[in-house]
């Protein structure tokens, strides 16, 4: 297994973590009303969550409020990519959000079941509009 | 459940390593194909049998042994047997409430239909991990 890291196009990072044969888990970092948007694409298991952990803790130390995670390419996660998730929110400021984009109908179970949409801290987003709406609605609160 | 699927036994043999995770998991679709799952048992079955070759790489201290997955229908029921060499160690509460680490158990338990650890007494562990299929 490798980390690749990558610099594709101005704004967007890119970081792969691949293995032999089952194809990469791929982060790209950029951005949305500011807010950071960690766009991941392919499973996100024991093997290839610290892709995304780190990704999320770079995201965290940039002194950010609300993280995006965009798992519209997402097809499998599990108790690693789970921990990866729990572990990002309880650093995130508790003014701040951690907005879950496009999860498909499994990974939104999986979410379901072990508690996470109970968190005051996570909202849902059906795609990248609605959390678009919901940050211009936030900045126009404040 | 079709008269064809009694006695059918399928098996897979990978290094214990997580990067070989998605090959155990496509192996468990292809398996859960052959037996005409619905999709949502598919996905509960590839991340419990998952959940269970995971712990093995992590805790079970056995870098140089295979790590086999069997899957075998019998009494209407569709079972994935994980083993491994060593032993198979519960999650430690102490560190689950300061990292969420230590979800890969209960997800197993509340994700499949039955869940059993049976430890040999040659050393090494097995998990079964069953779903009852539907009866048609």
């Amino acid at each position: 297994m490798c980390l690749v890291c990558t610099h594709g196009g101005e704004k967007n990072q890119v970081a792969r973590e691949s293995d032999n044969d089952s194809g990469p888990m791929e982060v790209q970092t950029g951005s949305l009303r500011n807010a950071p948007l960690l766009e991941t694409q392919g499973d996100i298991d024991h093997g290839t969550c610290s892709g995304l952990d780190t990704a999320l803790r770079d995201s965290l130390a940039g002194g950010c409020r609300i993280i995006l995670l965009d798992l519209t390419q997402v097809s499998y996660i599990d108790s690693g990519g789970l921990s990866v998730v729990f572990s990002a929110l309880r650093d995130i400021p508790s003014d701040g959000w951690l907005g879950l984009i496009g999860p498909n109908s499994d990974v939104r179970r999986l979410f379901e079941l072990v508690g996470l949409f109970a968190d005051p801290n996570v909202r849902v987003f059906d795609d990248r509009q609605a959390a678009e709406i919901a940050l211009d609605e936030e900045t126009e609160a404040l | 459940m079709t008269p064809a699927c009694e006695g059918f036994c399928r098996a897979i043999e990978v290094a214990p390593e997580t990067a070989r995770l998605a090959d155990i998991r496509r192996f468990v679709e292809e398996v859960a194909a052959e037996v005409a799952l619905d999709r949502e048992r598919v996905f509960d079955l590839k991340v419990a049998v998952s959940e269970a070759c995971a712990n093995v790489v992590e805790h079970a201290g056995c870098e140089t042994v295979p790590l086999q997955v069997r899957a075998l229908v019998d009494a209407e029921r569709l079972t994935f047997t994980v083993s491994d060499g060593g032993v198979f160690r519960p999650p430690n509460p102490c560190k689950q409430v300061a990292g969420n680490r230590g979800l890969g158990l209960p997800l197993m338990v509340a994700l499949m239909d039955e869940v059993s650890f049976v430890r040999s007494p040659e050393g090494g562990t097995c998990v079964n991990l069953s779903v009852l299929l539907p009866t048609r």
